[in-house]
């Protein structure tokens, strides 16, 4: 490819995606297969100085077809992008959310704000979702940098953007991660008790749910739990996993199973 | 009767490298500088907004001189082409040397085929990793792309400038050093310039995939103490 020039009246500006579209090249919408497998379950938790958001790591295409899917991404330093859907198509849409917010950063010398992140996606879903089976549907966390606060952006399968004060669930395990999430949300939470809430909503999820993955003891393999706060977007570690699980297991191996009245 | 006149095309050469460079050497100079750990370049340049430095790519950086307009258009013209080739290929396959071809090809063009050159001189830095060397790739207005083994100056008043560089320079040393020598050579004798007139950008390994930074009148005040 030659040095890509435009003139003024049909230059694609900042945004990725339409310069990519005046190359010939339609990253979003061409139909490839209908055997994706599948990603499922991820959460965002809103607590008083950011977000928490925990994912699981399997992809199920009628049988497993993987086991450490990573399906939360850093999109910039202070935004997180999970995905589930079509895993092939999900984990191409981050790659695109990942470059299209660093190609904006320096075409303009500025950073989007994160309601322009959240927006410039909609279109994106959208397109995908409506012309092919390969549906997409993302999630959409960070800190606002504009407003010292972190956000949850939610989306429907046709690329509709809301944005939600509490929680958000993603993927085929939603009832069961949302009911958790309904029952234990407060408004005060703080980060440890945000995580513990969104890690029991995924371990519900994986409990429940034959498409999510729960905490895999045996490969040691846990969901992705990540905090984005003011510093940043900061996955947690293998050992803070690890531990975060266990705990929650050994509560439940120690009640047969059962909550037993708690959220625990 | 037609009005045509003859233009012998050496005439039209002279005449139209005269053109470019007069346009050129309006503008101030810049210069890039290879240190031990990266690379520094420095502009001077009053505007806080108008960038003649900046990120193209993870270790590559963009400096440009001449008309502000030509130059942010050729500027965003490498990042598209960086963010495209990294996606198309992968981002290692990026390279600094691909992208100075292309601009050398485009002003070439421009130079003999536009109806006007190009009133720029462009720089391609590239930071070395175990793939690829450190790199300064300098592209005049009418093409020529010259390969600079240690720096390079662009713009106005360039060649004293350069010997006035010439003059502190030694082996690689540190960024503040160099960076002071680097003032040192676009200022001259005669005058300093503060620090809020000076743009500094930095390729330079910092534990990130992007290695590009822009340094903060703060902190270029501390590197020149």
């Amino acid at each position: 490819m030659g040095l890509p020039l435009f003139t003024p009246s049909n230059d694609p500006g900042p945004s990725f995606v339409k310069f990519i579209e005046t190359q010939g090249k339609d990253i979003m919408s061409a139909l490839d297969s209908n055997l994706s497998p599948h990603a499922t379950t991820v959460v965002a938790v809103r607590f008083n100085g950011g977000v928490v958001m925990v994912g699981d790591r399997q992809a199920t295409g009628g049988y497993i077809a993987s086991r450490d899917v990573r399906k939360i991404a850093a999109a910039d330093h202070y935004t997180g992008v999970a995905i589930s859907g079509s895993a092939a198509r999900g984990l191409e849409f981050i790659k695109i959310a990942q470059l299209s917010f660093e190609h904006y950063e320096k075409m303009s010398d500025a950073a989007l704000s994160l309601e322009g992140k959240a927006n410039y996606l909609s279109p994106m879903i959208q397109q995908n979702n409506l012309y092919t089976p390969l549906t997409v549907v993302p999630l959409l966390a960070g800190w606002d940098l504009s407003h010292s606060v972190g956000r949850v952006f939610e989306y429907d399968g046709a690329g509709g953007c809301y944005e939600r004060n509490d929680f958000a669930v993603i993927g085929s395990g939603t009832p069961f991660a949302e009911s958790t999430l309904r029952l234990g949300f407060r408004d005060d939470l703080t980060r440890e008790e945000a995580i513990d809430l969104a890690a029991l909503a995924i371990y519900e999820a994986g409990d429940n749910d034959p498409s999510t993955g729960g905490p895999d003891f045996v490969r040691g393999l846990f969901p992705m739990i990540v905090v984005i706060d003011q510093n940043g977007f900061a996955e947690q570690d293998d050992g803070f996993t690890a531990s975060t699980f266990r705990t929650i297991n050994d509560r439940r191996t120690q009640s047969r199973g059962l909550a037993g009245g708690t959220l625990r | 009767m037609s009005n045509f006149m003859y233009v012998a095309p050496e005439q039209m050469m002279k005449d139209r490298a005269e053109f470019a460079q007069k346009g050129i050497a309006r503008g101030r100079s810049l210069i890039a500088v290879i240190y031990d750990t990266g690379v520094v370049i420095v502009a001077e340049n009053p505007s806080a907004s108008l960038y003649k430095v900046s990120e193209i790519y993870d270790r590559i950086a963009f400096a440009g001189v001449g008309k502000y307009n030509e130059f942010d258009r050729l500027r965003e013209a490498g990042i598209r082409w960086a963010d495209s080739t990294g996606f198309t290929y992968s981002r290692e396959d990026v390279d600094a040397r691909a992208l100075a071809n292309y601009y050398a090809q485009h002003l070439g063009d421009m130079f003999t085929e536009g109806s006007k050159p190009l009133e720029v001189e462009l720089l391609v830095a590239q930071l070395g990793n175990a793939l690829r060397p450190t790199k300064i790739y300098r592209v005049a207005y009418e093409g020529t792309i010259s390969d600079e083994p240690r720096f390079a100056v662009l713009g106005g008043d360039a060649e004293t400038v350069r010997q006035r560089f010439l003059r502190t320079e030694g082996g690689p040393i540190g960024l503040a050093q160099t960076l002071q020598h680097a003032i040192a050579a676009i200022s001259g004798p005669e005058r300093t310039i503060p620090t809020a007139d000076l743009e500094v950008g930095v390729l330079e390994e910092r534990g990130k995939r992007r290695t590009f930074v822009r340094l903060s009148d703060a902190e270029v005040d501390t590197l020149r103490q």
